[in-house]
């Protein structure tokens, strides 16, 4: 205890130096004093009492320097003398600091950049109370009936509640202005223990439509700050939710996103607003619209296993109402971090290229430690000098040690500064047109860690080596050896093998930028099956403005002919489907002709189009006709496919009059009336898929979308100035519409959003990799032609061509290069088996890459060594000679 | 007059913690002149050995010090024992009191 109190005591002592040493010099002014006053009482005279005192006492520096010794830790103290020491000294250089830190800034900032998004998205908890005990029912959507069935065993759990993940309009008419939202059941916020941050949140009675207020919203605090710039009268205000009025009856605490980790849910409403916004076409009540996400919070003690048996128990009357079969058991899952559909998509790719990243880093370490080490060698002299006035070898160790640590703990601070800039850089890389990703990349406890940890990696990594390397320094060798050596110096052993690792771990990054670049590539090389380049896009939402769905077939037909009538647009129809999404309409049962119907294993594809539409899109029609003004409700069904229908379900006859029926309706039949070229439905990379494609006229209202797409064919040059004209046509025809507008092209790219962000960053890591070898390379010749510029002078003198010099230094480098390559190749070949998941038609261990990366690298080292070899087979042998 | 010694290595401790006991709260110049008296002066207390001890014995937690004013109006430090200070004199005391009864037997062996 007392021992504690006193290093508790001292390591304050160490820190209020200043106010102590001032206190203790009184203390002893005092003391002499008292001594003065004694003599002074004895007879003698002040001067002689105050000089006899001062020699009774002993001195006065060396009492304060005890007192000293007693008051702080030494350990401490001399660890600030050294640190200073180390600064001063780096500042002394500050260009190999600069350097240094700067590359480790970067190293562990792309390492941090890209934890922090792992963190956030994989690692990290929900912001909610004890989120240890949430589940998840697993796995995908379910109806409101069976959210009643559950909600009505509520005593299974402490808690439980559904959310929907929706996409909410926000503005009244014209351009839209889309945000994330959910309509959520009334105990999700008393589940998850979250309380407003102003007003109140969404309670059971918003829910059961019996509290006061009417329709009621909740809003993200992201939301309040961006759309009411934070005013403190926001509680009360409406809100337009898809053209209807809500009243915000609270801001959501900010750092709430809801249960969805990647998605920011600003705008939340009861479910029971549900049928004020889809009004007929309310999802409440059909069993058939899956939906809803549930989530139970566990009762205390109660295993999910437990709970899971529960649940099952009563499975059969939960299930009850679905309109399919549920045969696998319900299941729970935990759902600590809740729930992400972007989880399953980057985990991998994140993976992947924390592992580059952190081979970056280590190239980066490599990298300094190799400068630490050629100034430590630099400063042989100084710490000879230092051995031999009585330092220990162990302090010299710690002091050069303290230098890669500062070096290390200046990268990581600049570091995290370059992190939460790039980080927040490649979140917004993975949005794409239709989903915003949203992820908390505030700095928590995990990456501070995890930085830190880094930090301290590097400082070892790059700080053993200059110890290592100071192991030859001697005492006596101040002041002989200062250049003049002419034999193979061993003390470039360590850089050497540093440049090797480098050269190695860079060939494994460009090896792998070479692949991925390369999937990139095939994937957009893909057939598309349309012309992109000269199609605008607007999407439609007809639900927002109101009105009868019944109407909705004349308002697209104004809106067609108001789009179709603006000059520059050469033709604009409609399809219901939004092509590229990875998704679509689609049907596992369907029957060709008389056969009856069975499922067809892999899904057909629909989609709903105006006549026209082919093409608009520049779809080729091969034979039979388009749709026409006579295919209408009430005309016989009609149906158009595509050739990789014809090829999987008729390859032997005539498509033309060929008949299909789909699903459980066993009635209706859709008369095959053309065939028409193949498009991309899913994403390119799915291929071809066979789709039929029926009149929009002959859809039923109630089946028709709530979105529709207006596709515009531009004259050429003219997409981007139309969008303008095209937004006030549509406002003219129909005030009420709102739209959002965008490009095939866009589409496109944003079904490669995962591989373009793979390709870019491991392309990214891959050139920071090799410029790092480059420049560790470089560093290493050019120091072995200065310090053996001696003998190259000599060999000069004595004959040898500069050719012959350039040879030499050559051959040494094609050494280093030549193991460095084949470590490197040994390590990709063996890492590639771990990035085949993430490739698209090309081969892991791919010949073509592995030689590019390889001359690639061959090429930077040849250009890293060019500079020394010229400068030595430059040199002036005389003047080498000379000046020795 | 007989040559002063330097006080031996961990009795400054004890005898600092007795005199304060003895003489209630005393400063610095104060404590090294009673130790001094006590000693018959065949010891001399060097403040560059007694400050750090007082240092010390303060970080423990033994004495307490406190600035005040002298007879003679001089401001100095007073130093007090506290009550961990009681136990830890009573505890050296004990010590000591059993190492010089040791050393007794060693110096000047009874007859068995």
């Amino acid at each position: 205890m007392s021992t504690l109190r006193r290093w508790f005591s001292r390591l304050l002592g160490t820190f209020v130096g200043a106010r102590s040493d001032r206190e203790f010099a009184e203390e002893l002014e005092t003391h002499v004093r008292f001594e003065i006053d004694e003599l002074v009482g004895r007879g003698k005279s002040p001067a002689e009492a105050r000089r006899e005192a001062l020699v009774r006492t002993g001195g006065i520096e060396l009492a304060k320097e005890a007192y000293r010794e007693q008051r702080g830790l030494p350990l401490i103290d001399h660890l600030r003398r050294d640190v200073s020491y180390a600064t001063r000294a780096l500042l002394r250089a500050p260009g190999f600091t600069a350097v240094a830190v700067a590359t480790l800034a970067l190293g562990i900032g792309a390492n941090t950049a890209l934890f922090s998004i792992f963190s956030s998205l994989i690692l990290r908890p929900l912001p909610v109370r004890d989120p240890d005990s949430l589940a998840l029912l697993a796995y995908g959507s379910w109806s409101y009936p069976i959210w009643e069935e559950i909600e009505a065993r509520q005593e299974l759990f402490d808690g439980a509640f559904a959310w929907s993940e929706e996409r909410f309009d926000l503005s009244p008419s014209g351009q839209s202005d889309l945000v994330d939202g959910a309509f959520v059941s009334g105990g999700l916020f008393e589940v998850l223990g979250v309380t407003a941050a102003r007003g109140r949140m969404i309670t059971p009675a918003d829910d059961a439509g019996a509290a006061t207020d009417g329709p009621v919203v909740v809003i993200s605090d992201r939301l309040w700050r961006q759309h009411f710039a934070g005013a403190s009268d926001v509680v009360g205000r409406l809100l337009s939710v898809q053209s209807v009025p809500f009243t915000i009856v609270g801001v959501m605490p900010a750092g709430f996103f809801g249960p969805d980790v990647g998605r920011m849910k600003d705008v939340m409403l009861p479910l029971a607003a549900e049928p004020l916004i889809l009004g007929a076409e309310s999802r409440l009540a059909s069993a058939g619209s899956s939906w809803l996400q549930f989530m139970v919070r566990l009762k205390p003690g109660q295993s999910i296993e437990l709970t899971n048996a529960a649940l099952r128990a009563s499975q059969s009357q939960i299930v009850e109402t679905a309109t399919w079969d549920i045969r696998e058991p319900l299941t729970l899952v935990p759902a600590a971090t809740g729930r992400s559909e972007l989880r399953g998509r980057f985990e991998t790719p994140l993976f992947a290229m924390l592992v580059a990243v952190g081979l970056v880093l280590l190239v980066a370490c490599a990298n300094i430690a190799s400068l630490l080490l050629a100034r430590a060698l630099a400063r042989r002299p100084e710490l000879s000098v230092r051995l031999v006035l009585g330092s220990s070898r162990w302090h010299i160790a710690q002091l050069l040690f303290i230098e890669s640590l500062i070096v290390a703990a200046a990268g990581a601070a600049l570091g995290l500064v370059f992190a939460s800039w790039s980080s927040a850089l490649l979140v917004r890389q993975l949005s794409t047109w239709d989903t915003n990703v949203s992820l908390d990349l505030a700095l928590d406890w995990r990456v501070l860690g995890f930085t830190a940890a880094l930090a301290c990696l590097s400082a070892i990594t790059a700080g053993v080596a200059p110890v290592f390397g100071l192991r030859t320094v001697t005492p006596g060798e101040t002041l002989k050896d200062t250049g003049r050596g002419i034999a193979g110096d061993r003390r470039f052993a360590v850089r050497s093998t540093l440049v090797v690792a480098q050269i190695a771990v860079s060939l494994v990054l460009v090896v792998a930028a070479g692949l991925f670049l390369r999937t990139f590539a095939s994937l957009n090389q893909l057939p598309l099956g349309f012309v992109s380049e000269p199609l605008l896009v607007a999407e439609l939402n007809l639900q927002a403005g109101g009105g009868p769905p019944e109407e909705r077939g004349a308002r697209v037909e104004r809106l067609r002919d108001a789009a179709t009538a603006v000059p520059g647009v050469r033709s604009a129809s409609v399809s219901a489907i939004r092509l590229l999404t990875g998704g679509g309409w689609s049907s596992g049962l369907m029957g060709v002709g008389d056969e009856p119907i069975s499922r067809t294993g892999q899904d057909l594809w629909r989609d709903a189009t105006t006549p026209g539409w082919f093409e608009t899109m520049g779809i080729p029609l091969r034979s039979g006709r388009d749709f026409g003004a006579g295919d209408r409700a009430g005309s016989a069904p009609v149906a158009i496919v595509n050739e990789a229908f014809v090829r999987r379900f008729l390859p032997d006859e005539p498509p033309i009059g060929e008949h299909v029926r789909l699903g459980r309706d066993e009635v209706t039949r859709f008369a095959i009336v053309g065939v028409v070229g193949d498009a991309v439905y899913t994403t390119p990379r799915d291929g071809m898929l066979p789709t039929m494609y029926v009149p929009v006229a002959q859809q039923a209202p109630e089946t028709f979308w709530p979105t529709v797409l207006l596709t515009i064919n531009a004259a050429s040059g003219q997409r981007v100035a139309l969008e303008r004209d095209v937004a006030a046509a549509l406002t003219e025809a129909d005030p009420t519409v709102v739209f959002t507008f965008g490009t095939f092209d866009q589409l496109v790219e944003d079904t490669v959003t995962q591989e373009r962000l793979i390709a870019m960053l491991s392309a990214f890591f891959g050139g920071l990799a090799l410029l790092l070898a480059a420049v560790g390379l470089y560093g290493v010749v050019a120091h072995a032609v200065r310090v053996r510029q001696t003998e190259i002078g000599l060999r000069m003198a004595l004959g040898a061509a500069p050719s012959g010099i350039v040879r030499f230094v050559f051959n040494r480098v094609g050494v280093l290069l030549a193991i460095g390559l084949a470590l490197g190749l040994v390590g990709s070949l063996w890492g590639a088996r771990f990035v085949q998941a993430l490739l698209f038609q090309v081969d892991a261990r791919d010949a073509a890459t592995f030689v590019g990366a390889a001359a690639v690298l061959v090429a930077v080292g040849v250009v890293a060594a060019w500079v020394p070899a010229r400068r030595a087979a430059r040199l002036d042998p005389s003047a080498v000679l000379r000046e020795g | 007059m007989t040559k002063k010694t330097e006080v031996q290595q961990g009795t400054l401790a004890l005898m600092v913690l007795r005199t304060l006991e003895t003489d209630g709260a005393l400063h610095g110049y104060g404590i090294a002149r009673r130790i001094e008296q006590t000693a018959r002066d065949l010891l001399a207390v060097n403040y560059g050995t007694l400050y750090p001890a007082l240092l010390k014995l303060e970080q423990d937690g033994f004495i307490r010090g406190e600035w005040g004013t002298s007879e003679n109006n001089r401001r100095a430090k007073y130093y007090s024992l506290t009550p961990a200070g009681k136990r830890q004199l009573a505890e050296e005391r004990r010590q000591w009191e059993q190492t010089s009864r040791i050393l007794g037997w060693f110096l000047d062996p009874e007859p068995a």
